[in-house]
């Protein structure tokens, strides 16, 4: 297979898929000729590294529970701080956007609904828009 | 393989490759996909079980112990664990990867983070074991 054929944007050479890989991190970065799909995929990676970065934080404070009933409870108070509650809303955003489109470039990745990645991309966040919505209600309701 | 308006992952993903030729999906990718999979179904129940059906959002100290004397729990929580750490590490990789890194980083950076998923895995194993010695 060529890689006329593979390429989303052929035209532009400098914009191509294997352009973008060889640069790195400025080419999966690069705003520029992207369409739909590659702007999921520069947030799929950015919610990915978010997402990371909370779970090494989650880590270290799950250690409180090692210290005893006082630490950890001290920390629960905390967490119950309005400060606290808007991260919770950016982390299941993060969880959301990652887990759902996720599920697109697996289906795509193994061929599956290719053809119509893009109307599923879009009916995935209409879900997550609500989820994240309906999650955002119920932190602040309870918190 | 279809025409595709953008590559299907940056895991070097089935059709992806810098010469621009069809690819087999590497075990990565697939051990991607896979941890994917059970990683949006336990952090979903995760989730639920941990946040959104507890008052407050989170459990105190007595709670957690509660909750962990449940071997089912204990099963499905470390399970999440391994998941999780894999799937995130394996993320990671794929990132650093996409620098363009010499064959020989590339394998160093894969052994230090299979040590360092080990080390993270049994780090939570032995809070586990910790926080359910309090029943």
């Amino acid at each position: 297979m060529s890689e006329q054929s593979v390429s989303p944007e052929p035209i532009d050479p400098g914009s191509s898929w294997a352009s973008r890989r060889r640069r790195g991190i400025a080419g999966w970065g690069d705003p520029r000729g992207r369409r739909l799909g590659g702007w999921a995929f520069i947030l799929n990676r950015l919610t990915g590294l978010g997402v990371l970065l909370y779970l090494s934080f989650h880590l270290v404070v799950l250690s409180l529970l090692a210290r005893g009933p006082s630490a950890w409870d001290g920390f629960v108070s905390l967490a119950g701080s309005p400060i606290f509650l808007c991260f919770d809303v950016v982390l299941i955003f993060g969880l959301l956007f990652h887990g759902l489109n996720g599920i697109r470039v697996t289906l795509v990745g193994f061929g599956l609904v290719v053809d119509r990645q893009r109307a599923m991309l879009v009916a995935l966040m209409v879900i997550g828009a609500i989820a994240l919505v309906v999650a955002a209600l119920h932190i602040f309701a309870a918190g | 393989m279809a025409q595709l308006e953008q590559p299907p992952a940056g895991h070097g993903g089935p059709g992806w490759t810098p010469s621009g030729e069809t690819a087999r999906p590497t075990w990565g990718w697939i051990a991607q996909a896979i941890t994917g999979a059970f990683v949006l179904v336990l952090v979903t129940l995760h989730m639920i079980a941990n946040h959104f059906i507890v008052a407050g959002g989170l459990r105190d100290f007595a709670d957690v112990v509660a909750y962990l004397s449940n071997p089912v729990v204990v099963v499905l929580e470390v399970c999440f664990l391994v998941a999780v750490t894999w799937h995130g590490l394996l993320g990671l990789r794929a990132v650093l990867f996409d620098f363009g890194l010499s064959r020989r980083v590339e394998t160093a950076i894969t052994r230090v983070f299979t040590v360092l998923g080990l080390a993270i895995v049994a780090y939570g194993l032995w809070l586990t074991w910790t926080i359910t010695s309090y029943h």
